[in-house]
């Protein structure tokens, strides 16, 4: 079988030579893996799953300035965390209770309370991070990225990448201390 | 070190430098904390399946819109120029000007003009690339008046004029305007 770059490649190809249809390959093999990324920085599956559509139309729109189609995923996801960022910057003071408790209803998978409540705690101190702070402890602890992975994908260096999530750590430190 | 602040070694149990055996006594049960703040974290996936259609439903409502004259999405990074022949001279007749069209798209494998003096056909106005330099001219005789195009770029995408004035075309994208 064909390397999943080389396939994301071949289809980028084929779109850009006019076979739009294509491009939901693309959509549905990409859409969930990015979707909790998403999730995660937005504190909101509504305003995560508008994020993921309108960054897959703006990587329609630009596909031709994908200057390597067989790495389409890493464009990609540039392409998401920008539209991520301007999505908080826009809403800045909507870091809210609303959203954590958006994020925490829609995934109950281990039920509980107790548990929710840790979530919906875990999810509101998250928000009050930088989004660069916030982005590195998603990519790392949910994502499952490691430190290189994630300064390739940013194009940054992994000390700064270690500053900022030690930063996350002490501020969510502070912003848990009533639910450790 | 204020009182939020973890300990660096359990900052580097974070990082899954280290493990738990590995603090020193007295930092195990700072550790413990940070793990718990771990463990707290939300790592469920999240399923958008609508996601797909979406974008696709939006790519298609867009094509739709746009016909017959198959308008895509613009392509960026593209400087254009529009160069008069001859300047200073009187046109060849009251009626007619010759103007040459200039696009530097180095990425770009056709390129022709679509506008209101070829009745918007994407076919019958190529420019010619001159060598490997990327810039692709055409040279047009034209009548007098004012004339709406934008380049279209292999086949699909319509690239405005950034140096020349633009006009919304109705359909939410923009027409670059030459008055002769």
């Amino acid at each position: 079988m064909r390397p999943e770059s080389q396939a994301d490649g071949e289809i980028v190809r084929a779109v850009l030579a006019g076979d739009r249809e294509r491009y939901a390959q693309l959509v549905e093999r990409y859409r969930d893996r990015y979707a909790r990324y998403a999730t995660r920085m937005l504190g909101s599956v509504d305003a995560a799953e508008d994020a993921v559509q309108d960054a897959f139309v703006r990587a329609f729109d630009q596909l031709a300035q994908c200057k390597d189609p067989d790495k389409f995923i890493g464009w990609f996801f540039l392409i998401l965390r920008n539209r991520c960022f301007a999505e908080r910057r826009r809403n800045r003071t909507s870091a809210s209770l609303d959203a954590a408790n958006d994020v925490a209803a829609a995934d109950r998978s281990d039920g509980g309370a107790e548990n929710a409540e840790s979530r919906r705690a875990l999810q509101r101190a998250l928000l009050e991070l930088t989004p660069d702070q916030r982005e590195v402890f998603v990519l790392k602890h949910v994502e499952g990225l490691s430190y290189g992975e994630i300064a390739e994908r940013l194009s940054t260096s992994v000390p700064s990448l270690k500053m900022r999530m030690h930063r996350a750590y002490d501020k969510l430190r502070e912003r848990l201390r009533d639910h450790t | 070190m204020s009182g939020h602040e973890f300990h660096p070694q359990v900052k580097q149990l974070l990082d899954g430098d280290i493990t738990l055996a590995d603090l020193p006594a007295e930092l195990r049960a700072e550790g413990g904390e940070a793990l718990r703040l771990l463990a707290g974290l939300d790592r469920t996936d999240v399923a958008m399946p609508a996601v797909t259609w979406r974008v696709m439903a939006a790519l298609e409502r867009r094509r739709r819109r746009y016909l017959p004259w198959l308008l895509a999405p613009a392509l960026a990074a593209a400087a254009v120029l529009v160069l008069w022949l001859r300047p200073g001279t009187p046109p060849p007749s009251a009626s007619l000007v010759t103007v040459r069209f200039v696009l530097v798209a180095p990425e770009a494998r056709q390129v022709s003009l679509a506008g209101t003096f070829n009745q918007w056909n994407t076919q019958v106005t190529p420019l010619v690339r001159a060598g490997a330099t990327g810039v692709w001219t055409a040279t047009l005789t034209l009548p007098a008046g004012q004339h709406q195009y934008a380049f279209v770029v292999d086949g699909a995408r319509w690239v405005p004029d950034p140096g020349a004035p633009a006009v919304d075309d109705g359909f939410g994208r923009r027409n670059s305007v030459l008055t002769l």
